[in-house]
C-alpha cells in the first residue's frame, strides 16, 4: 500500500462534484419537463413547476422534530427486529480468534498488523451487511405492511421521511460500530504480544518531493531500472555520484524530538530502501546508505554518517540539531544549525546514496520521510473506524435512496452490484480515463478484435474510419467519466492499512476525501429519495 | 367551494393501468360531491365500488387520473392538509413493534406535540378507546378489536377537524361497535367532520347524516339518510300490544278509509339491541346462565 496518498484539492473536488451534480440535474429536469408536457399535456407543464416548488419547499423546510421522531421510530424498530443479534457474532469471532492469530509471523510489525486488520475487518463485515439490509429493507417494508400509509397521512414530507430513515439507521450503525470498536481496541492492547506492544503507535509522516542524479551527478528522471516492467522503485548505483533527492516543505523546529541516545533534540528520519544486489558481496553484511542534507537555497551540503540499511525494516537516522561534521573542502571539522544553516523557509533537501561498490539501492518518494512525533494509537485506530462508519453511512444513505423506488430484494441487488463495481472497478475505471490502461477505445477495440488486430497498440489517426470510431468512442468515455464518478469509490473508505503498518490516518489526504465523498452522494441522493418518494402512488396496485 | 364544504369533490377519476400504462381498471368515474362542514358523511358501496379508492385519493396516497380534490380548502397532496385531518385505514397498519403509549407518542411527536402535550393527550385516548389496561403492550400481541381502537386513537391525536374513518367497525364485537358509532356521534357533536367509508348499511344507517351510494366506480345515490329511507306510500302507526278486539276494529277502520292492510305484527327488536341487553344484564347478575326448556323440565321433575 501507498501510504504517500496526495492530499485534498478541496477546490477541485468541489468543482467536479458541481459539474457532476449539475450535469445530472440539468439531465433530471429536462427530462422530467419532456414527461410532464407528454403525460400530462398543457395542464403537465404548470404542474411541473408546482412540483419544483414543492420540492424545494419540502426539503429546505424539514422540521428536526419530525426527522427525529422518524429516526427515533426507525432506531427502535431495529433494536426490536433483532438487528443487534450482530453483537453475537461480534463476541465470538472475539472470544476465539486470538487463538488463530497470536504467533502468526516472527516479524513484529506484522504480528501488529494481523491483529489491527483483523479487528476492523470483522466491524466492517459485520456492520456492512447489517447496514445493507436494514437500508434496503425498511422502507419497502413500510409500504408493504402500509404502515407508512400512517405517516404520510400525518403533516410529514417525504423529506423528512427520507432523511428520519437515514438518521435512524446511521444512529443503529453509530450505536453497534462505537461499541464493537471500543471492544476492538481493548481487544488489541490485551491480546497482542507483549513484544510488539511498543509498536502500537501512530507514526506521523512527512514526504519530500523526489528527483534523480544519475551516476555522473547529472539530473535525471530516474534511477536505474534493475529489470521490473512496473518500477516502483528508482536504483541508485553504489559508489557512484548517482543520488535520490528529496526535498521537504514546511518544516519548523517544533518537529525535532529528543534523540533517546544523546538527549538532544533531533530531526528523526525513516527509510525503507531495499537492495538490489549485482554480485553476493558480504552476504552476512546489509548495504548501507549514506545521508547527505543540503540548503536549498545556498547549496551547503552536510554529509552524515553512514548507516545500514536493513530491507523490509524501519531504518531510523537521527539528525541532530547541532551538526558536526566534516568539510572535505575546508577540512576541518564543523558545526552546522540544523534550522539556520539548511533549512529556508521550512525547506530542506536529503540526499540519499548507495555506498556499496556494484551494489544498488531502490528508492521511491515514500521511501523516505521526516517522521514527526508520534500519536497514540488510538489516534489512527479510531480514524480507521471513522472511516468504517463513513462506509456505512454511504451504505445508509445509497440503500435507503434506492429503497424509495424499488422493493427490498431489487434495492439490495442493486447496492450490492454497487459496492461490487465501487470497490472493484472503480480504479480501472479512472485507469482507462487518465490513460494509465493503454489501448483503444470501446468501439475501435471491437473492431480491432474481430478483425484480428491488437486493441492496445496505437493506430495512426490519419485512417478516415478510425477517426470516425474514435469521435464515437469519446462518447463513450463521456459516459464512462459519469458513470465513474456516479459509482462511488468504496476504497477511500479503507484507512486500515494505515493502523495496521504504524501510521496515522492522514486527515487531508484520506479522512477529508472520505467525508467529502459521503456529503457529496447524501445531498443528490436526498433529493432522489424525496421526489421518488413524493412522485409514486403509495397504494399503487 | 362553498364556505359550508370541507371536501370538495369535482369530476374525480381513477383509472389503474398495468406496467405498460394500458388501462386496467376504472376504480372511479366523474365522481363530483361535496362534504359539509358538521356532518357525518358515508360513502356507500359493494366491495370494488370504488370507497377505498376515493378515500386514498383525498389523503393522496393515490393521484387521480382526472378531476380535482379540495380538502378544507387545500390541494389533496398538500401537506398542510394533514395537520387538521385524522385518518383510520381499513386495517391498522400501525407499528407492531411499539406500545400504545409510544405509538401515540410517536404520532404526536409528528404533528410537533410538546411532551407534555404528547402524554396528556395520549393519556386520555388510552383512556377513551378502552385501553388502558394494555397500554404497555406491543401491538404484535393485540386482538384485531384492539388494533382498531389504537388506531382509531392515533386518528384522534391531532384532535381533527375531520375525521377519515375507512371501515371503522370491521372487526369489532357489538360492544366495540356501539361504543365506535357513539363515538362518531360524540365527535359531530364537537362539530368535527366525520367522512366514513363502510359496507355494513346498519351502522351507516345509525350515525350517517348524509350518504353517497357507489357503484362501479360512479354515484348512484346522495343525499340525506331519512330521505333517501322515507317511503312515501306508507304509513306505520306503534302502538303498546292491543287485545284482538282493537285490531279487528282498526282492520275495519282501514278497510273504510279505502287503505290497504299490509301487516300487523309484534315489533321485534335489533340483534344488536338484543346482544346488548345480554350483556349489560349479565354484568349486573354474573354467574346466572341461560336454562334450555329441556334442563328446565328436568329440573321441575326432580323437585
Amino acid at each position: 500500500m501507498n501510504f504517500d496518498a496526495k492530499p485534498m484539492n478541496i477546490p477541485e473536488a468541489l468543482s467536479t462534484w458541481g459539474l457532476v451534480f449539475g450535469s445530472i440535474l440539468v439531465a433530471s429536469l429536462a427530462i422530467g419537463f419532456i414527461l410532464a408536457l407528454v403525460l400530462g399535456g398543457k395542464r403537465g407543464i404548470p404542474r411541473f413547476f408546482e412540483n419544483l416548488g414543492e420540492g424545494l419547499t419540502d426539503l429546505i423546510r424539514m422540521s428536526p422534530k419530525r426527522v427525529g421522531a422518524i429516526a427515533n421510530l426507525t432506531l427502535k424498530e431495529a433494536i426490536r427486529r433483532k438487528a443487534l443479534l450482530v453483537f453475537v457474532v461480534f463476541a465470538v469471532l472475539f472470544m476465539f480468534g486470538g487463538w488463530f492469530l497470536s504467533n502468526t509471523n516472527s516479524r513484529e510489525e506484522l504480528q501488529l498488523s494481523v491483529y489491527v486488520s483483523f479487528v476492523l475487518t470483522s466491524i466492517g463485515w459485520l456492520i456492512f451487511p447489517v447496514a445493507l439490509i436494514l437500508a434496503c429493507w425498511g422502507l419497502p417494508e413500510d409500504i408493504r405492511l402500509r404502515s407508512l400509509h400512517t405517516v404520510v397521512t400525518k403533516p410529514v414530507r417525504r423529506s423528512e421521511i427520507v432523511l428520519g430513515r437515514i438518521l435512524g439507521f446511521v444512529g443503529v450503525g453509530t450505536f453497534v460500530v462505537g461499541i464493537m470498536s471500543v471492544l476492538g481496541y481493548v481487544w488489541i492492547i490485551r491480546q497482542v504480544p507483549e513484544n510488539v506492544k511498543s509498536r502500537l503507535i501512530a507514526r506521523v509522516p512527512v514526504y519530500g518531493s523526489l528527483d534523480f542524479r544519475d551516476r555522473q551527478g547529472e539530473e535525471a528522471e530516474s534511477g536505474v531500472n534493475t529489470g521490473d516492467i512496473n518500477p516502483y522503485r528508482s536504483y541508485i548505483e553504489g559508489a557512484s555520484k548517482a543520488r535520490a533527492k528529496w526535498t521537504f516543505d514546511g518544516l519548523s523546529p517544533s518537529d525535532l524530538q529528543i534523540d533517546p541516545e544523546t538527549g538532544k533534540p533531533a530531526l528523526l528520519v525513516e527509510n525503507s530502501f531495499q537492495a538490489f544486489r549485482t554480485h553476493k558481496g558480504v552476504i552476512d553484511e546489509v548495504l548501507h546508505g549514506q545521508y547527505t542534507l543540503v540548503n536549498p537555497e545556498t547549496d551547503l551540503r552536510v554529509s552524515l554518517p553512514q548507516f545500514p540499511v536493513y530491507e523490509f525494516r524501519q531504518n531510523l537516522a537521527w539528525i541532530p540539531e547541532e551538526l558536526e561534521y566534516y568539510n572535505e573542502e575546508t577540512q576541518q571539522t564543523e558545526t552546522r544549525n540544523l534550522f539556520d544553516d539548511l533549512v529556508v523557509d521550512g525547506k530542506l533537501a536529503v540526499e540519499a546514496r548507495c555506498v556499496d561498490v556494484g551494489q544498488f539501492l531502490g528508492m521511491a518518494r515514500p521511501d523516505l520521510f521526516i517522521r514527526l512525533p508520534d500519536r497514540p494509537f488510538a489516534s489512527s485506530y479510531f480514524k480507521s473506524v471513522f472511516g468504517i462508519w463513513m462506509m456505512m453511512v454511504l451504505i445508509v444513505v445509497l440503500g435507503v435512496t434506492a429503497s424509495t423506488f424499488v422493493k427490498g430484494p431489487v434495492a439490495t441487488i442493486l447496492l450490492f452490484t454497487l459496492i461490487l463495481v465501487g470497490t472493484g472497478f472503480n480504479q480501472f475505471m479512472n485507469d482507462i480515463l487518465s490513460g494509465e490502461v493503454r489501448g483503444a477505445g470501446l468501439i475501435e477495440s471491437g473492431i480491432r478484435i474481430l478483425n484480428h488486430g491488437n486493441p492496445i497498440v496505437e493506430k495512426p489517426d490519419s485512417l478516415e474510419e478510425s477517426v470516425a470510431v474514435q469521435n464515437v468512442d469519446q462518447v463513450f468515455t463521456g459516459l464512462l467519466w459519469g458513470i465513474s464518478h456516479v459509482i462511488p469509490n468504496f476504497n477511500i473508505f479503507s484507512f486500515k492499512a494505515y493502523t495496521a503498518n504504524g501510521f496515522d490516518v492522514p486527515m487531508m489526504a484520506a479522512v477529508m476525501p472520505a467525508v467529502f465523498m459521503v456529503l457529496g452522494f447524501f445531498i443528490p441522493c436526498l433529493i432522489l429519495g424525496y421526489y421518488s418518494l413524493k412522485l409514486r402512488e403509495l397504494e399503487a396496485k | 367551494m362553498s364556505e359550508n364544504a370541507v371536501i370538495e369533490i369535482r369530476n374525480l377519476t381513477k383509472i389503474y393501468r398495468d406496467f405498460w400504462g394500458r388501462p386496467k381498471v376504472r376504480a372511479v368515474n366523474s365522481l363530483s360531491l361535496d362534504v359539509n362542514k358538521g356532518e357525518v358523511f358515508g360513502l356507500l358501496g359493494p366491495n370494488g365500488s370504488g370507497k377505498t379508492t376515493t378515500i386514498k385519493m383525498l389523503l393522496g396516497l393515490l393521484f387521480p387520473t382526472e378531476g380535482d380534490i379540495r380538502i378544507l380548502g387545500k390541494p389533496a397532496t398538500d401537506v398542510a392538509k394533514n395537520e387538521s385531518i385524522g385518518y383510520l385505514p381499513e386495517e391498522s397498519y400501525l407499528y407492531r413493534f411499539l406500545n400504545a403509549e409510544e405509538t401515540l407518542d410517536f404520532y404526536g411527536r409528528l404533528f410537533s406535540m410538546s411532551p407534555a402535550e404528547r402524554k396528556q393527550r395520549a393519556d386520555e385516548l388510552i383512556k377513551m378507546v378502552g385501553l388502558d389496561k394494555a397500554r404497555r403492550r406491543q401491538l404484535k400481541e393485540y386482538s384485531k378489536g384492539m388494533t382498531r381502537r389504537i388506531g382509531l386513537a392515533q386518528a384522534l391525536i391531532n384532535n381533527p377537524q375531520l375525521v377519515l374513518l375507512d371501515e371503522p367497525t370491521s372487526g369489532l364485537d357489538p360492544i366495540g361497535t356501539r361504543e365506535m358509532k357513539d363515538l362518531i356521534l360524540k365527535l359531530k357533536d364537537e362539530g368535527k367532520t366525520v367522512v366514513m367509508c363502510s359496507h355494513l348499511l346498519a351502522d351507516v344507517q345509525d350515525v350517517c347524516d348524509r350518504i353517497a351510494i357507489l357503484y362501479n366506480g360512479e354515484l348512484k345515490q346522495l343525499g340525506m339518510v331519512e330521505e333517501l329511507l322515507a317511503s312515501q306510500d306508507k304509513t306505520q302507526i306503534v302502538s303498546s300490544t292491543l287485545s284482538d278486539e282493537a285490531i279487528e276494529e282498526i282492520k275495519q277502520v282501514i278497510a273504510k278509509h279505502h287503505g290497504n292492510l299490509q301487516e300487523i305484527s309484534s315489533p321485534t327488536t335489533s340483534l344488536e339491541e338484543l346482544f346488548l341487553q345480554t350483556v349489560a344484564e349479565s354484568q349486573a347478575r354474573p354467574g346466572q346462565r341461560f336454562v334450555s326448556e329441556s334442563e328446565q323440565k328436568t329440573a321441575e321433575s326432580k323437585s
